[in-house]
């Protein structure tokens, strides 16, 4: 998904906000629901009494936590994973890093191409190896403490529930950080070092838009598309007027220089020469004043980077020869967005593009460092939602169940957010469950849309209701594909804040409340006795 | 002392289930009994009799299947009672890569104690229970003996006014369970109450006030161990040294009142002998319980 477009798409704080709020609010409410039901079955009339007094309890418990004793039991974590050994795990690394510099070596021609290897290499180790440690770490703590009774000592002194559960997912958090941070610093001064001096490490800022596309008659449409696999990419044919079209939103400020930058696909009808050349143009549009600014043409280069910087004051001759003179940020921005023009000059040619190919960099760029910090936090993040949701685990099953459920959960269980997300865009060839049935009885193509109509609207809206409630239920297992943010780093780019962090730390914090709740009630109902 | 009840236990049952709530173990059967501020109270009872249960339902660690408990006032389920509370393990539960100073200072962090009170309190502590030879050492490399001596120290880092100690001399040499007694007495003359369980009938006669003999996790036996051991329908009399000619006349003036000799020695009745008969008399006949209500042995010692 990260290798063909980059464009990242933009997390909607707000909606996501909705959705954790209505998933929470449903556990919650049945839960509560389920708890007085079943305590008035075994106790009778004193049963909801009792959910009562336990809700009041929780409540104090929570507006109640001491600093001193949470931090006290995550030191005492902190220790105790280190008595376990825990940072042999930097042998394991070493060993690993001493290997991929042997085999790693960059012998291939394409050296920024090594840069993506040497990143993903170090990212994928980190990962992996921490993943396993903090995941066996946060798992077994619990359990281990219940079933050698050191628990008990500590829960008979004014120690909450919840300040076990807090302190232990801040112990083990604070050693995977440890961990993480040392494993970062390591492979950065590898990468450093493993990159030949003559290329450059950098981290571009791109600035994405959005895209349209304009027919070979000029009117508003599609790209054609040539039945490439991937279907997000759409062809724009030579020699006509058929064009794609960016708006870019461009941020305050008026520096000197924009660098538009863009990696397409050629597309050759006919097998000729292969290193005929491929045309583009691109033009400045400003629709409002009906400015187009043609700025110079090029020839495309496959599989690198075309770069053509733009002035701040733009000139170009028109057909009468005359040079017209425009300011860049007076004449061509409106409304703060850029609109640029792209299309093809070569007939018989295409050009394949999607959305993130093309894209405004601001300048300066940032330094690699910043970029390469930003997604090495993303793994940190998802470490950390790792280490709760074991401790989570832990709560309520022993140490191997824990690590199974927690497995489960952030590997096993990340296909079915691309499925959630098949369902509930409909692009599951065939629609909904219903839709199915209706397809089958009245023997209709699975490709053929449905008849417009009210009996179509109401089979669709009826198969929302359990694909809506899968989604709900999806929630609870954590979304973890923004986290992975290396391969922005890989090919130079800047990690998107609305792209890839902001819903990475959206993730992570929406678990731990629910995470710390469940801990809590789970050692609250249980006795802490090794069974 | 006074007559005010610091913990309190209402028909107590407990049964332990397996992991299916199959029944598995009736571990206690309807206990009731009342611990007084002040006193040093002794659950005695031979192995797998409930004591330990007892005491982890006292803390909260087991939810009770029927019965109530009180314990300073409150639930045992309050976390806050424990503010007020120390209490021993059977085996000190500790976390064995901490030395003695950290495992206090950890303790006292979990009291909220300020650093300079916890260091005071650690000092204090670790002199009391004398292992500053080892305070720096982990307490995997403690003997049994140590170990019991940080698992006190520990017991104690909040200054508690009611102390649980599980088995605390078992294991002990006896060099050492004369200290953990002769500690047990002193938090007895700082006012504390202290209520212990042991099997060793020794360490329950020479510092309990009052014993419970529990068997088979129900209640047999309960009151102040001296009228306990007092066997009714004999009179002690304790002389010097008689010669033999003497013994022939004393003999010969309790006949004239009907009264018979039983024995010349051995004058004193010891707890263990109470204890076995206490276990005999219910394996002969069982089901049959102590029921505190009305009985004199009951009720709060005087003095
Ligand atoms: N966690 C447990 N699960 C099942 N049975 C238990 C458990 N703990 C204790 N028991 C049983 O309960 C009874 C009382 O045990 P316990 O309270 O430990 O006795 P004591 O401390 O007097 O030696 C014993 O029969 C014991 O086997
Ligand atoms: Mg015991």
């Amino acid at each position: 998904m990260l290798g063909l477009s980059l464009q990242p798409v933009d997390f909607d704080l707000v909606a996501g906000l909705v959705r954790w709020a209505l998933a929470f609010g449903v556990i919650a409410i049945v839960s509560i629901i389920v708890a007085i039901v079943t305590s008035f079955a075994m106790y009778g009339a004193v049963g909801p009494a009792r959910v009562g007094a336990g809700l009041g309890q929780a409540v104090r418990d929570f507006t109640s936590i001491s600093a001193r004793r949470v931090l006290a039991i995550s030191s005492l974590t902190f220790k105790e994973a280190i008595r376990r050994k825990a940072l042999l795990v930097f042998v394991v690394f070493g060993v690993l890093f001493m290997f991929a510099s042997w085999f790693l070596t960059g012998d291939s021609n394409r050296p920024e191409l090594d840069v993506e290897v040497y990143v993903g290499f170090v990212f994928t180790a980190v990962s992996w190896l921490v993943l396993p440690v903090a995941m066996l770490l946060a798992c077994w703590g619990i359990p281990e403490d219940i079933r050698v009774r050191s628990l008990h000592t500590v829960v008979t002194k004014p120690a909450r529930r919840n300040e076990v559960v807090i302190g232990r997912m801040l112990g083990f958090s604070a050693i995977s950080t440890l961990i993480v941070a040392v494993m970062g610093v390591v492979g950065y001064v590898w990468i450093v070092r493993q990159v030949p001096d003559s290329v450059p490490l950098i981290c571009r800022v791109p600035i994405y838009g959005n895209i349209q596309f304009l027919d070979r008659t000029g009117a508003e449409g599609k790209g054609v598309n040539v039945g490439d696999i991937v279907e997000i990419r759409q062809f724009v044919e030579g020699g006509s007027k058929a064009a794609a079209i960016w708006e870019f939103p461009m941020p305050a400020g008026e520096p000197e220089k924009l660098r538009l930058e863009s990696r397409f696909e050629a597309f050759r009808t006919y097998k000729g020469d292969m290193n005929r050349t491929l045309r583009v143009r691109y033009t400045l549009l400003n629709p409002a004043k009906k400015i187009e600014v043609p700025l110079p043409v090029f020839n495309v280069a496959e599989f690198s980077q075309n770069e053509l910087d733009v002035d701040r004051k733009v000139e170009f001759k028109n057909e009468k020869g005359k040079v017209e003179t425009f300011d860049l940020y007076k004449d061509l921005i409106t409304d703060g967005k850029l609109t640029v023009k792209v299309q093809c000059l070569d007939r018989g040619q295409y050009i394949g593009v999607s959305i993130g190919d093309f894209f405004v960099r601001q300048l300066p760029d940032r330094s690699f460092a910043f970029g390469y910090w930003k997604a090495m936090f993303g793994i940190w993040l998802m470490i950390i939602l790792i280490v709760m949701i074991g401790v989570t685990a832990s709560c309520f099953v022993k140490g191997p169940i824990a690590t199974l459920l927690c497995f489960c959960m952030v590997v096993l269980g990340q296909p079915a957010h691309d499925f959630m997300d098949k369902v509930v865009s409909g692009k599951q060839v065939g629609g909904g469950a219903l839709e199915s049935v209706y397809r089958l009885v009245t023997q209709m193509n699975q490709t053929v849309p449905l008849p417009e109509g009210g009996l179509a609207t109401a089979i669709q809206t009826l198969d929302r209701v359990p694909s809506e409630t899968l989604r709900l239920a999806s929630n609870v297992i954590p979304d973890l594909r923004s986290f992975w943010m290396a391969g922005w780093v890989g090919k130079g780019l800047d990690v998107p804040w609305a792209g890839a962090l902001l819903p990475s730390i959206a993730v992570t914090l929406g678990f731990a409340l629910p995470c710390i709740l469940l801990g809590y009630f789970s050692l609250i109902l249980r006795e802490l006795e090794a069974k | 002392m006074s007559a005010e009840p610091v913990i309190q236990i209402r028909n107590l049952t407990k049964i332990y289930r397996d992991f299916w709530g199959r029944k598995k173990v009736r571990a206690l059967n309807s206990l009731s009994l009342d611990v007084y501020r002040g006193e040093v109270f002794g659950l005695l009872g031979p192995n797998g009799s409930g004591k330990t249960t007892t005491m982890k339902l006292l803390l909260g660690l087991l939810f009770p299947t029927e019965g109530d408990i009180t314990i300073l006032g409150r639930p045992a389920t309050d976390v806050g009672k424990n503010e007020k509370i120390g209490y021993l393990p059977e085996e000190s539960y500790l976390y064995r890569f901490l030395n003695a100073d950290e495992t206090l200072d950890f303790y006292g962090r979990l009291f909220d104690m300020p650093a300079a009170e916890r260091k005071r309190r650690t000092d204090e502590l670790i002199k009391e229970v004398d292992i500053e030879h080892a305070r720096r050492r982990q307490l995997k490399e403690y003997s049994k003996g140590m170990t019991r001596r940080i698992g006190l120290a520990q017991a104690l880092i909040n200054n508690p006014d009611l102390v649980l100690l599980d088995e605390p001399t078992s294991g002990l040499d006896p060099q050492g369970s004369r200290f953990m007694k002769d500690l047990i007495l002193k938090l007895k003359a700082q006012g504390k109450t202290v209520v212990m369980s042991s099997h060793l009938l020794a360490d329950v006669q020479d510092v309990c006030d009052r014993i419970a003999i529990l068997y088979g996790g129900e209640l047999k036996e309960l009151g102040r161990v001296d009228e306990l051991l007092k066997e009714q329908g004999v009179t002690q009399i304790r002389t010097d040294k008689l010669t033999p000619e003497a013994i022939a006349e004393v003999e010969a003036v309790l006949a004239k009142h009907n009264a018979k000799v039983q024995s010349v020695d051995h004058p004193t009745n010891s707890l263990e002998e109470l204890f076995l008969k206490t276990i005999r008399r219910s394996q002969e006949r069982p089901g049959q319980r102590y029921v505190p209500e009305g009985a004199d042995a009951a009720k709060p010692p005087q003095s």
